[in-house]
């Protein structure tokens, strides 16, 4: 009899525990499930923007259209903000860097310091971010709304292709506006950090001097990395944007909640991105 | 029917169409039989305005049904590849009741957004027969601005100008004139007329009991849900 109770109180004891234990592995699983979902539809969405960009029937005047306009509202009016931040990185960084290696005598090495630095790893990244501030998060609610709205059913209604017209444009004039953008952000920050320097009179270097450190500074990997970085920093942020944007079924309410939820997939893409890039070369 | 059929270029057949519950929730419509010829006019009664959607949507193959077929000049939806069905549905023209703008477009591009994509004609010749469409729709120029900056009757006189433009084969027109705007009842018959003539087939759907009750209405066809059907009704 007492044996009878003990296994009854066992059984009773653990069932909860196992359920609940059981629960938990299947919302992990879940996660997990629903992660690698989202991580091959974005290799998959990825690999249509490829495709679909390389067949000359895509680009029809109104993607045309659509792909120059994007390149405008994420790119040249992004000019004045990535100016800025170049302005203060080239105070704060290459300013820094011509002054102390001066005074440490190491001016030799303030080429190679730059490019190893600046070139290969923050510009890419500051960049990355800004892109993904400004114009990635407009982009996810863009589409979320139009989504809602009715607008992407429209497009379809009318025989044209949502994602012709919509995610390939996007998507690469991201990827293209983000290349852009990094270069001028490079230049503006060195321009300024080396002119303040010249002009307190904290380095030895002329201007053809620095120019020339730095470009000899830079070797073949440099210059695959730097494009590498951008564009494909840029092609996941559009592709995230939009799937995310676009992958909003019900209310207006849901696209305020997939904002957040794109933003840290998109900065999570880039680190990855700009690490798997410098580790590989 | 059958007579009818043979007689005439059919433009739109749908037959025995069962539709799911997926984007009719709340049970709209489940069998659908309908024939349209070039030149004739259907005029189609519906309660609730997401029937007219879901039938249009139907007749663009962009709903595919679960049982029947519908058949848009002979082709089966079904059985198009994206492209090609993309491509013939840039012959229907269609007022939508909803989501019908662009937002980051101005009205201009949103007129000339679906014949910019379907064909090379120029921006010079589609302002033109634009002009002539908003002059039939008692605009005196087309709509500038945004979408959102426009009134609303002006949205509801482009939504026709858009779907009359480029004499497309086949026009649904989802309660065209919904909001009261009785002042383009006239210049739409009118339009429909020649779009009529040169062999366009035209499915008015309106959940307005005014239009429906008119029998002065120049229909060749009314049709009605009746339950989950889409029945004919005798003139």
């Amino acid at each position: 009899m007492s044996g009878i109770e003990d296994t009854t109180t066992h059984s009773s004891g653990s069932e909860p525990a196992d359920t609940a234990s059981t629960g938990r592995v299947a919302a992990i699983g879940a996660w997990v499930i629903g992660q690698l979902r989202l991580l091959v539809m974005c290799f998959s969405a990825g690999i249509a923007v490829v495709l679909a960009s390389a067949r000359p029937m895509t680009w029809r005047s109104t993607v045309r259209a659509e792909f120059l306009c994007q390149c405008h509202l994420i790119g040249t009016r992004a000019i004045p903000i990535i100016s800025l931040t170049g302005i203060i990185v080239g105070l704060g960084m290459v300013y820094q860097a011509l002054y102390w290696l001066n005074i440490f005598g190491q001016s030799g090495f303030a080429g190679r310091f730059l490019v190893l630095v600046l070139v290969r790893e923050i510009a890419p990244l500051l960049v990355g971010l800004i892109v993904i501030g400004r114009s990635g998060s407009f982009m996810l609610v863009e589409l979320g709304s139009m989504k809602v709205d009715g607008q992407v059913h429209m497009l379809d209604a009318q025989g044209i292709d949502p994602f012709l017209y919509l995610v390939v444009p996007r998507v690469l004039a991201v990827s293209v506006s983000m290349f852009c953008l990094t270069i001028i952000l490079l230049l503006v920050s060195l321009t300024v950090g080396f002119l303040v320097c010249s002009a307190l009179k904290a380095t030895d270097f002329t201007l053809k001097m620095f120019i020339v450190d730095v470009l000899s500074a830079m070797g073949p990997g440099e210059f695959m990395i730097l494009p590498m970085k951008t564009l494909l920093i840029g092609f996941a942020v559009g592709v995230i944007a939009c799937l995310t944007g676009l992958s909003v079924t019900g209310m207006a309410t849901e696209v305020q909640e997939s904002l957040p939820l794109g933003m840290v997939r998109s900065v999570l893409a880039t680190f990855l991105i700009s690490s798997a890039i410098t580790l590989l070369f | 029917m059958i007579q009818r059929i043979d007689e005439c270029r059919l433009v739109l057949q749908a037959e025995n169409v069962h539709l799911g519950t997926g984007p009719l929730d709340g049970g709209a419509m489940t069998t659908v039989n309908f024939h349209l010829c070039g030149g004739e006019l259907a005029l189609v009664y519906m309660e609730h305005p997401e029937q007219g959607t879901a039938l249009a949507d139907v007749f663009s193959g962009l709903i595919r049904p679960e049982a029947g077929t519908v058949l848009f000049l002979g082709r089966d939806w079904s059985r198009l590849p994206p492209d090609n069905a993309n491509a013939l549905r840039g012959k229907i023209g269609r007022v939508f009741s909803k989501g019908a703008w662009l937002n980051h477009l101005s009205m201009w591009e949103n007129l000339l957004l679906p014949q910019r994509h379907h064909t090379r004609r120029s921006d010079a010749e589609l302002h033109d027969e634009a002009m002539a469409l908003a002059d039939r729709f008692g605009l005196p120029g087309l709509p500038s601005g945004r979408p959102v900056q426009c009134l609303p009757a002006d949205l509801q006189r482009g939504a026709c100008i858009r779907a009359f433009l480029g004499r497309p084969v086949l026009i649904l027109l989802e309660d065209p004139t919904a909001g009261g705007e009785t002042g383009l009842m006239a210049g739409l018959i009118n339009t429909i007329r020649n779009a009529r003539d040169y062999g366009a087939a035209v499915v008015w759907m309106t959940s307005e009991e005014s239009i429906w009750r008119d029998m002065t209405f120049p229909a060749s066809f009314r049709y009605r849900f009746v339950g989950r059907q889409l029945m004919e009704v005798p003139r």
